[in-house]
């Protein structure tokens, strides 16, 4: 079976707007999560948002696109982390054009990003929008892969908050099966009144940044952004610089509940156990574990059962979301680069504002930057509707 | 991939034997609604209140196959939009209260995921799950999954692979915006002759199990490929090449199931393809049964299935040229042009 590469990768959140500047801002423990600036909505007061520092304008200038009326939020941050991806990659106009170059993306939100507009034009209030061919979950991928005529498989997943983890799982599964070369995998969501007000009913946003893994934690906070990653065979990365390789991946689904986790982690034990048989590993090789760790009361409690349930010594783990906030569809595809970024550079950074951690279990999340040799780590996501995935990914000398 | 029981939910009485023996029905308006089984046996009465169409639908029709094959793996469902009904509801509410306090159902309900969580919690399934939510794309990418999934399986193992489509009135308007669907009235059994824009509005729920394993099966799904964006020749090329690469000659196949949905735009790419064929060859059209929506190749799968396996012969409702028990049918199906399939099925043991 082919071995997997990742060969390029592009991210854009609240914290940067490149993986450069996402490496920097772990370093220097910059937060994303603030008072929004571009969103409008009545919690854009009362709430905090790891939003992109960007209009829509801005974003689309940057990528010239603003003749283009139809082109959404979700879109435009897509468009940005796909270019950084296949540039990083080096992967030419041709080679996108190639059948044996696939794309796999996702999203929760979609095409649905301005509620407004949707609502006019779902309910026939006036003349049509000019996102009335857009509000489609597949939107962003089919413009994108117009705009670069990808031609292998084109699909977009949607298992809510493991999205993009489950897309990096298709796209690896395309190659193993030698149904492509290379295969660019992500996600990408943009914060809307839909999600806003979707999380705000079931009482899990929190008013203040998040606190994943602290006892007193109070909700998530959302964020958005888009992060994709270039996966390649061994014989189509040939001797290009690898970044790192993707060794094991598992999927389950807890099914338990629509949108909370089991008490006893079903689901979150599944995912990554499977994940680790298919790397060929024990747990302890496992040198750092990026967690959903959402911020929520069950996500975390859940999680750190699930952690100290696979791990009899329970290796350096923290979220990430306390930088970004929980960037939904992208947060698969953003953590798996953020902990690569960690693999790299040998670097754990803290999982911030976790102050008072969990009491029901002995372990904690990283609480300041560590330098320590890593070889392999793992990243979990878990999303509503009990979909579970973890990838592990290690280290190309 | 063997296909080894299939159920479906649809405009027409599938459900039971109805359909497939020869009866259908012909609607006068352009919006054709699931013929909705009896759910009372199937999902408990406080679960069904609270379930969106989708969902509901989807359900009842997979359910009962999970509950009467061997136990599945995991469950593979393609939606382009999952629960609409649900979605703007959600939305309508998020605008005519001014974001105030909303109740969480209608968002719960309305992730696109929702069926197949649903489904694992229903029947206590912690395997492989996944949603594919790619548009008018969305099954095949979820029969490739299955696919890709079986190939790498060591031992017997089977999954639920399916997909589901909800009309509502929004995703109607929606589409009507867009030019998708024909402003004047017309039957179904009148839409495949028909010289008019755009299409009529249908629904559905179809779910298969497939296997590894061959014993029993009903068929065997062959191979599938998608096209984006092609001209004309990239379609003649790339079915010639699709046919090549699994040992196919265009003599080979028995039946063409066609796409046509009565859209005069697009119609034409049926003729294309019909063109790279022996002027005999045997056709015929689903989509005068179940109307026009995102994931209806899962139904024109449905239906391959029923031929191969000597059905529908004498079936009044049959438009084509259709004569003979086919072992080998390629399914074409395309949407304005822009997004193509071709899904090759067998009978399990063909010559």
């Amino acid at each position: 079976m082919q071995k997997i590469f990742i060969t390029g990768m592009g991210a854009i959140s609240s914290i940067g707007s490149t993986v450069d500047e996402h490496l920097n801002a772990l370093r220097s423990g910059k937060c994303g999560i603030q008072k929004a600036r571009f969103f409008k909505s009545r919690y854009a007061e009362d709430l905090v948002f790891g939003e992109v520092p960007f209009s829509d304008y801005q974003l689309k200038e940057f990528n010239n696109l603003t003749s283009q009326k139809e082109i959404t939020r979700t879109t435009v941050l897509a468009l940005n982390a796909f270019k950084e991806a296949i540039h990083n990659a080096g992967i030419s106009a041709e080679l996108l054009k190639s059948d044996r170059t696939a794309f796999i993306s996702s999203s929760t939100v979609g095409g649905m990003c301005y509620t407004d507009e949707l609502y006019s034009d779902a309910n026939l209030k006036g003349e049509p929008s000019n996102y009335a061919r857009s509000y489609e979950g597949s939107d962003h991928t089919w413009r994108i892969t117009k705009m670069f005529n990808i031609g292998g498989v084109v699909d977009t997943i949607n298992t809510a908050c493991s999205s993009s983890a489950n897309a990096i799982y298709m796209g690896a599964r395309l190659i193993q099966t030698g149904r492509a070369d290379r295969v660019i995998v992500g996600g990408a969501d943009s914060i809307a009144k839909y999600t806003v007000n979707g999380f705000n009913s079931l009482m899990i946003l929190s008013e203040k940044a998040c606190k994943p893994f602290d006892e007193h934690r109070s909700g998530l906070s959302l964020g958005e952004g888009a992060a994709y990653l270039v996966l390649e065979s061994e014989d189509a990365a040939g001797k290009k610089h690898k970044i790192a390789e993707l060794n094991g991946f598992g999927n389950s689904n807890d099914a338990f509940h629509p949108s909370t986790i089991s008490e006893n982690a079903i689901g979150p034990i599944l995912s990554m156990n499977l994940a680790l048989q298919m790397t060929g590993i024990k747990p302890d090789l496992i040198d750092y574990v990026n967690a959903h760790g959402t911020g929520t009361m069950n996500n975390d409690l859940t999680e750190t059962r699930a952690i100290n349930t696979i791990f009899k010594k329970v290796p350096p783990y923290n979220s990430t979301k306390s930088y970004t906030g929980h960037t939904l569809a992208a947060a698969g595809s953003l953590e798996a680069i953020l902990s690569i970024l960690s693999l790299n550079n040998n670097e754990l950074y803290p999982s911030l504002r976790c102050e008072s951690p969990i009491k029901a279990h002995q372990s904690r999340p990283i609480f300041e930057f560590v330098r320590k040799e890593l070889n392999y780590v793992m990243s979990n996501s878990f999303g509503f509707g009990g979909n579970c995935t973890s990838l592990i990914f290690s280290k190309c000398i | 991939m063997y296909l080894k029981d299939l159920s479906s939910v649809s405009p027409q009485v599938t459900y039971t034997e109805e359909f497939i023996n020869g009866d259908y029905i012909i609607y006068s308006k352009n919006i054709l609604s699931v013929i909705e089984p009896s759910y009372s046996e199937i999902i408990p009465a406080s679960l069904l209140r609270r379930m969106g169409k989708a969902v509901r639908m989807g359900i009842g029709a997979a359910l009962p196959l999970i509950e009467r094959n061997e136990k599945i793996n995991g469950i593979v469902m393609g939606t382009a939009n999952g629960g609409l009904e649900n979605c703007i509801n959600f939305l309508n509410q998020i605008i005519e209260y001014d974001e105030g306090v909303l109740t969480p159902t209608h968002f719960v309900q309305s992730t696109p995921n929702a069926l197949a969580g649903q489904l694992a919690l229903m029947s206590k399934n912690t395997g492989y799950n996944v949603t594919h939510v790619n548009g008018p794309l969305a099954f095949e990418n979820a029969i490739l999954d299955a696919m890709m999934f079986l190939e790498g399986a060591s031992n017997k193992t089977s999954l639920l692979l399916g997909a589901v489509e909800e009309i509502s009135n929004y995703n109607y308007n929606i589409d009507l915006i867009a030019g998708r669907y024909k402003l004047e009235n017309i039957a179904n059994n009148d839409l495949i002759t028909s010289q008019t824009n755009g299409s009529i509005c249908g629904e559905g729920a179809t779910m298969f199990i497939v296997s590894n394993d061959a014993n029993d099966a009903l068929a065997k799904i062959i191979n599938l490929k998608q096209i984006n964006f092609p001209n004309q020749i990239d379609l003649e090329q790339l079915l010639n090449q699709f046919l090549i690469e699994n040992d196919l000659i265009p003599d080979d196949i028995d039946l063409l199931i066609l796409g046509n949905n009565g859209d005069v735009q697009f119609d034409s790419w049926y003729v294309l393809l019909r063109s790279c064929f022996p002027a005999n060859m045997e056709y015929v059209y689903y989509k005068n049964f179940v109307g026009e929506f995102r994931t209806n190749s899962a139904f024109a799968l449905f239906f391959a299935t029923q031929l191969l396996n000597g059905r529908f012969h004498n079936h009044k409702g049959i438009q084509g040229n259709f004569r003979n028990t086919p072992k080998t049918i390629l399914i074409y199906n395309q949407f304005e042009g822009i997004h193509h399939s071709f899904i090759l099925v067998q009978s399990p043991e063909p010559e």
